[in-house]
């Protein structure tokens, strides 16, 4: 469906093209003006939050193939390292940006590097273990993170001398991380750093053999992953405007994680459509709200029985189990058994 | 003194109770050679099972086990056909997925049905206190002890003497190699899958009746502590799992008699991480299988 | 040109995402009916509560509406699932908001939440009244935020003064307690007035949430031999009460702040909590009617006891109607919190009045379970307490 869509769009003449992505710009700018919901914009204030976040867990996941279940407590330590900074220590939110990113890919190399003895399986369990001993060190360290207590009051950021604190406003903040998000991401994907990363879900011993250093690529993917991760937590920390442990559990984590898998890894569109899916989602089924969490169980169990990969994951990867899908439709009657 | 050997003892007490969580979970992933995420919620179902067949048949804690055996089996049949049957030889985490989104659905399902809040389980295991010299166990504690060192060493035997438990263990370590020796692959992972989950139920019933109390939400953190158990053993042997459990209640209470329940988990944690790094396919001897 | 495609899609789905929520949001109007959120947590860890809060809400109103409303008005609430997340919360709080027909807000359970709420109905004027949030920064961070749960720098050194010290005469105390932030803060409160008080604190132990095995913390407790022991908790006393006797440690006695007097409580500890004590503000009395009756209703509609949650939920939407009553004009959002600041009511967990801040003072009784029921303790002069 993408690849027909992808074709169309770029069979149309150049001028064409470009009207269609000047309006597009356009009407996301204008979004805030003309739908004055604040609830609205909260809604999608989250989408875009969580196209940073389950994006940068699909760098890790959709990109590597290796399989992190932890993002929550990357996410925690952005969040974290913001609401300190500007609370305690009066920085102003932009200097705290650079700071919560590369303090969290530090933190997700020391969470790399002793995995790499480690594959698929163990990987998730290190990386669901230190999500919980972050989340736990945040309850425990007073001190710093306020404990039990959590960090209150932190200062909206200033841009032009104008607090920025309204769903209405804080929307272009998510947005140019977004976006700015998508633009690097697609950058690196394709240059060499992407390629190899690539190689590396698609054979880890082939990629070996043609020179790609594993550790090296594995330790960059999960330090630029951690990185968007920290600094997504970063611009939520003031937008929420208070910070506990109890936003980090591992519940968050697995909702980051289901986003990433409903709308497909190992595409860059893939999450942007799953945390599209899963918030509407969210406010959709508010009516019948308890079995809200029932209805995203079979989701994902549907999701992996007849497309693995995602709605629009990569179909050509080892993500998707290319049996599954054929095998069901042959099962339904809906197609014809392949002969071997 | 006495401090050190109540806390060797608590650790004990405490790991017995994991080790007993750790013996289906092993069980599970060595059969089918995928790790499960629905453990906890299964061992949730197994409380619920017990509690009703002690209001159906009365408080007897074996009926009771065989209740929430059966129950559990059937829901580990369920969990077989949803989760695995389809991805035995797929990429694993297609499997380990399927299992998030399966425990998702069974617990807050439980949650709808059974009501969310916390039950009272009592009368079922009259509290008894033995006392040699300073230390003091229940009656109940020692049963759980033997539960664990009977089942530990029954699996182990089971695994490597019986004719089904040598066909399972070749299902396990090689499934392609297992199919061409014409054992039923399919068949055989069903089976390890219903013997963990029904395991697991009987774990669920003797947890609820020693804290005396069950709830919906309760399976979640006892997953992750039966996973942490059977790491040590490789995943896979119910002998090394079983010990696993033990060395882990004995880290965890020592290390909250220096410092804070609080820190409960990350000790848990920062073992199994440790484990991982140092011993990745934990104490078997066999080696674990390689996931 | 993936980018270019990406772009457009999120052009797409987001005129998708407005086209589809502004359809929910509409609520028809009319003027027979006064409209209040109520945000729970109905699914997560916090259910139990969530629940406790709408079935409490939904009975208050469902009296209320019956004796004729409020101005002649029908009470209408809008309940919603926070899961107790403070992201949730803040969302619902905004729908909540924007929806004009909606008067004040209770919720959340949480103090997280609650904290997460304030800026948003701080700009928007209305009313957040929390029935639990605990936290003692939550009710100060805007006009418009109430709690009625009661301030834990007035029950903790009520606790230590007299339940402890005039009460129990306890001399050693030992404290095991959540690690949350009431936690926290009750563990201050009782802990300073200790001090002042002369009663030793010999040993304090915590946990998290969602802990199932407190031998640990109890026998480091146990080793420094307190002649009592007091258990900060609103969920898990019942467990620390039972794994306290079960292990044989008959010969100390037990204090609980946090439950209240619960029948809860006693249903899940059975003969271990004889002779537990309790602060509570009010009790399940056999010879309280409005309190029995609401206990026998709840259980009905809920399908399990209630607690001093549910109970103050119940009391809150009672609260705003009495505020509402009171106002002389038109009943906006910013009238009844101004009103709401000034009402004082007796509810059925005691009397309400709002401090400056906008949390309230508690008085309290000394609850003790005599042959599993909860009792007056007896023999004590209540005359001497503040």
């Amino acid at each position: 469906m993408t690849q027909t869509l992808k074709a169309w769009f770029s069979d149309l003449p150049k001028a064409v093209r470009i009207l269609i992505f000047g309006l597009g710009a356009v009407i996301i700018l204008l979004i805030p003006r003309f739908l004055t919901s604040s609830y609205i914009m909260g809604i999608i204030c989250r989408i875009l939050l969580y196209i940073t976040l389950a994006g940068s867990l699909n760098v890790i996941n959709g990109y590597t193939g290796q399989f992190s279940i932890g993002h929550a407590g990357f996410f925690a330590v952005g969040c974290y390292t913001t609401a300190i900074l500007s609370s305690n220590y009066a920085w102003d939110f932009w200097f705290t940006l650079p700071i919560a990113g590369i303090l969290t890919a530090i933190i997700g190399l020391l969470v790399a590097l002793p995995t790499f003895r480690m594959t698929g399986i163990y990987l998730s369990i290190v990386t669901l273990g230190f999500s919980e001993i972050i989340r736990l060190i945040a309850l425990n360290w007073t001190g710093l993170t306020g404990g039990p207590l959590g960090i209150k009051g932190i200062p909206a950021p200033q841009f032009l001398g104008m607090n920025i604190r309204r769903a209405g406003d804080y929307y272009y903040i998510f947005l140019l991380f977004a976006v700015l998000f998508l633009l690097v991401t697609n950058r690196v994907l394709k240059s060499r750093i992407g390629r190899a990363w690539i190689s590396i879900r698609e054979d880890q011993q082939a990629a070996q053999s043609l020179g790609v250093e594993l550790v090296k690529y594995k330790a960059m993917n999960f330090a630029y992953g951690a990185f968007w991760a920290g600094l997504a937590g970063a611009i939520y920390a003031p937008y929420i405007n208070y910070v506990d442990s109890n936003t980090f559990t591992l519940d968050e984590g697995f909702n980051i994680l289901s986003m990433a898998i409903i709308g497909g890894m190992g595409t860059l569109g893939g999450p942007v459509l799953g945390s599209f899916v899963v918030n509407i989602l969210n406010e959709l089924l508010r009516p019948v709200s308890a079995y809200r969490l029932v209805v995203y169980g079979l989701l994902i169990v549907v999701m992996m029985w007849i497309r693995p990969q995602g709605i629009i994951g990569a179909s050509d990867s080892m993500l998707a189990d290319d049996r599954t899908g054929a095998d069901l439709l042959e099962r339904l009657g809906l197609k014809k058994r392949r002969t071997a | 003194m006495d401090y050190a050997i109540s806390i060797l003892v608590n650790g004990i007490v405490q790991g017995s109770i994991y080790a007993l969580m750790a013996l289906g979970y092993s069980v599970i992933v060595g059969i089918t050679g995928l790790v499960t995420f629905t453990h906890g919620e299964v061992m949730m179902m197994g409380a619920f099972a017990s509690f009703y067949v002690f209001e159906l048949f009365g408080s007897n804690i074996l009926i009771g086990a065989i209740g929430s055996f059966i129950v559990c089996g059937i829901l580990g049949i369920i969990i077989y056909k949803v989760c695995y049957e389809r991805f035995l030889d797929a990429p694993r985490h297609i499997a380990l997925i399927c299992t998030i989104g399966a425990s998702m659905i069974i617990k807050n399902m439980a949650q709808i049905v059974f009501g969310p809040n916390q039950k009272p389980m009592f009368g079922i295991f009259e509290n008894q206190l033995i006392k040699i010299g300073p230390v003091q166990l229940s009656v109940l504690q020692l049963v759980i002890l033997a539960i664990v060192v009977i089942l530990a060493l029954g699996l182990s035997l089971f695994f490597s003497k019986s004719k089904y438990g040598i066909s399972m263990r070749a299902v396990s370590q090689d499934k392609t190699a297992a199919s061409l020796m014409g054992l039923n692959v399919n068949a055989n992972a069903l089976l390890g899958n219903v013997i963990g989950c029904g395991l697991a139920g009987i774990a669920g019933m003797l947890i609820s009746v020693y804290y005396q109390a069950f709830q919906a939400t309760m399976g979640g953190p006892l997953g992750m502590k039966a996973f942490s158990a059977s790491v040590l053993g490789g995943l896979t042997d119910s002998r090394f799992a079983a010990l696993g459990g033990l060395f882990l209640g004995l880290i965890e209470n020592f290390g909250i008699a220096v410092s804070s329940a609080s820190f409960r988990d990350i000790f848990a944690f920062i073992f199994l991480i440790l484990i991982l790094i140092f011993k990745p396919q934990g104490f078997s001897k066999k080696g674990g299988i390689k996931l | 040109m993936k980018v270019r495609v990406i772009s457009l899609v999120l052009v797409l789905a987001m005129l998708l995402a407005a086209c589809t929520t502004t359809g929910t949001t509409t609520q028809p109007t009319g003027n027979e009916t006064i409209t209040f959120g109520v945000l729970a947590p109905l699914t997560g860890t916090n259910a139990e509560y969530g629940k406790g809060f709408q079935v409490a809400t939904q009975m208050a109103a469902d009296e209320i509406n019956a004796a004729g409303g409020v101005a002649g008005r029908q009470i209408k609430l809008i309940v919603m699932d926070s899961k107790g997340d403070p992201k949730e919360s803040s969302d619902l709080a905004r729908q909540l908001v924007e929806n004009q027909e909606v008067m004040a807000i209770i919720g959340d359970f949480t103090s997280s939440a609650s904290m997460a709420d304030v800026p948003i109905i701080d700009e928007a004027k209305i009313t957040l009244l929390s029935p639990t949030a605990s936290n003692p920064d939550y009710a100060g961070m805007s006009d418009y935020a109430f709690s009625v749960m009661g301030r834990q720098s007035d029950e903790g050194p009520f606790f230590s003064t007299y339940i402890l010290g005039k009460y129990m005469q306890a001399k050693k105390v030992g404290i095991i307690y959540i690690n949350s932030d009431w936690g926290l803060s009750s563990f201050k409160a009782v802990t300073d007035q200790m001090k002042v008080d002369g009663i030793e604190l010999v040993a304090e132990a915590n946990y998290v949430a969602g802990e199932t095995d407190f031998t640990s913390v109890i026998t480091k407790v146990k080793a420094a031999n307190p002649d009592t022991v007091l258990i900060l908790d609103q969920g898990a006393v019942a467990q620390v009460v039972n794994q306290i006797r079960t292990s044989g440690w008959t010969d100390v006695r037990l204090a609980t702040l946090g439950p209240g007097a619960s029948q809860q409580l006693i249903d899940l500890t059975k003969e271990n909590s004889e002779g537990l004590i309790t602060s509570t503000p009010f009790f399940f009395n056999e010879d309280d009617a409005p309190a029995m009756a609401f206990k026998k209703t709840f259980t009905e509609k809920a399908g399990f006891e209630p607690t001093v949650h549910p109970v103050v939920a119940y009391d809150a939407l009672y609260l705003l109607v009495e505020a509402i009553k009171k106002i002389e004009g038109p009943i906006t959002r910013e009238a009844i919190a101004k009103q709401l600041a000034t009402t004082e009511y007796t509810g059925l967990a005691g009397p309400i009045k709002f401090q400056p801040a906008g949390d309230v003072s508690r008085k309290y009784v000394i609850g003790q379970v005599k042959d599993g029921k909860w009792v007056l303790a007896a023999g004590y002069d209540y005359s001497t307490t503040p």
